[in-house]
């Protein structure tokens, strides 16, 4: 299951499913990666039970199937991810800053 | 639920326990005989349900059901060990069996509380058979399933750290008010 939620893409995709059932197609649109990849995506996150996969005639729905400690998991784990992204990017900032006044 | 290795080994000690425990109360107190062939009567309960897990184990198709039924008998054998077991540290001479029995029953009612509560959104209907949007249905389920878990936090909190003639009142309105808000969800989902 931590090897499902490490992926920021697949942390992406649960949260997408958090507001509804989706289909392969509609969730693969809101990414920039090939299908192959995002398949690849789906099969991680179905092998760690946190969605499920319904046929309807030709399409696949998926939908969430996370309890509720796996929810709070994926909570905790978004909330490390953006703050370790936003303290990157902050140190990326001061980097070009220093960069400049070197320069100048 | 309670992990498959866990249940499988807990769940027939607990039965044994909790008889054991019984023979043993029926053998110090023999005048209450009737409240302990009902022990035994229930533990024998318990004891044919976990003979019927064992059979539905062997169809993959109920693994499911079997590890529910388990799940269950940990929880009732956890009970009424702890119920039993305290009333025998009384009889031989613990002045405080009682109430920590009753604490500690509370405590496990609540951990169930939690472990349904953490299950619930993991129970998905087939789409097909949803009579509602299955965005709605989802939102219930994950939203039923959080009050549940905190309720069983609160409940089991409450009985371990308030006074006994406290937490009765605390634990019983955390589960009104759970209660009313998951009714209210569903009152939303269905009508509204």
């Amino acid at each position: 299951m931590f090897k499902a939620l490490s992926d920021p893409t697949r942390r992406r995709v649960l949260q997408l499913l958090r507001e509804r059932p989706m289909t392969a197609g509609e969730l693969s649109d809101q990414f920039s990666v090939s299908k192959p990849t995002m398949s690849a995506h789906f099969s991680v996150l179905q092998e760690a039970g946190l969605i499920e996969a319904e046929k309807s005639g030709r399409m696949i729905i998926y939908r969430l199937k996370m309890s509720v400690l796996e929810d709070a998991l994926l909570g905790f784990v978004q909330t490390l991810g953006s703050r370790m992204k936003a303290r990157t990017r902050l140190a990326a900032n001061r980097g070009v800053k220093r960069r400049r006044l070197k320069e100048a | 639920m309670i992990p498959q290795s866990v249940s499988h080994a807990v769940a027939p000690a607990l039965v044994v326990l909790g008889a054991v425990l019984a023979a043993a109360n029926w053998y110090l107190q023999p005048q209450r005989s009737t409240a302990w062939a009902a022990s035994l009567l229930l533990l024998g309960g318990l004891a044919v349900a976990l003979l019927v897990a064992r059979r539905l184990t062997s169809n993959p198709a109920r693994r499911g059901a079997a590890d529910s039924i388990r799940s269950g008998v940990v929880f009732a054998g956890s009970i009424m060990a702890i119920s039993l077991g305290a009333k025998l540290a009384t009889t031989l001479g613990g002045g405080q069996g009682a109430d920590l029995s009753t604490r500690a029953s509370m405590v496990v009612i609540g951990a169930f509380f939690m472990f349904t509560g953490n299950a619930l959104p993991k129970t998905l209907t087939p789409l097909a058979a949803l009579k509602c949007d299955p965005a709605r249905v989802q939102a219930f389920q994950r939203l039923s399933g959080w009050i549940w878990v905190i309720t069983g936090l609160g409940y089991a909190v409450a009985w371990l750290a308030l006074p006994l003639d406290l937490a009765k009142p605390v634990s019983l309105a955390l589960l009104m008010s759970g209660m009313l808000v998951i009714v209210g969800q569903i009152v939303r989902l269905r009508w509204l």
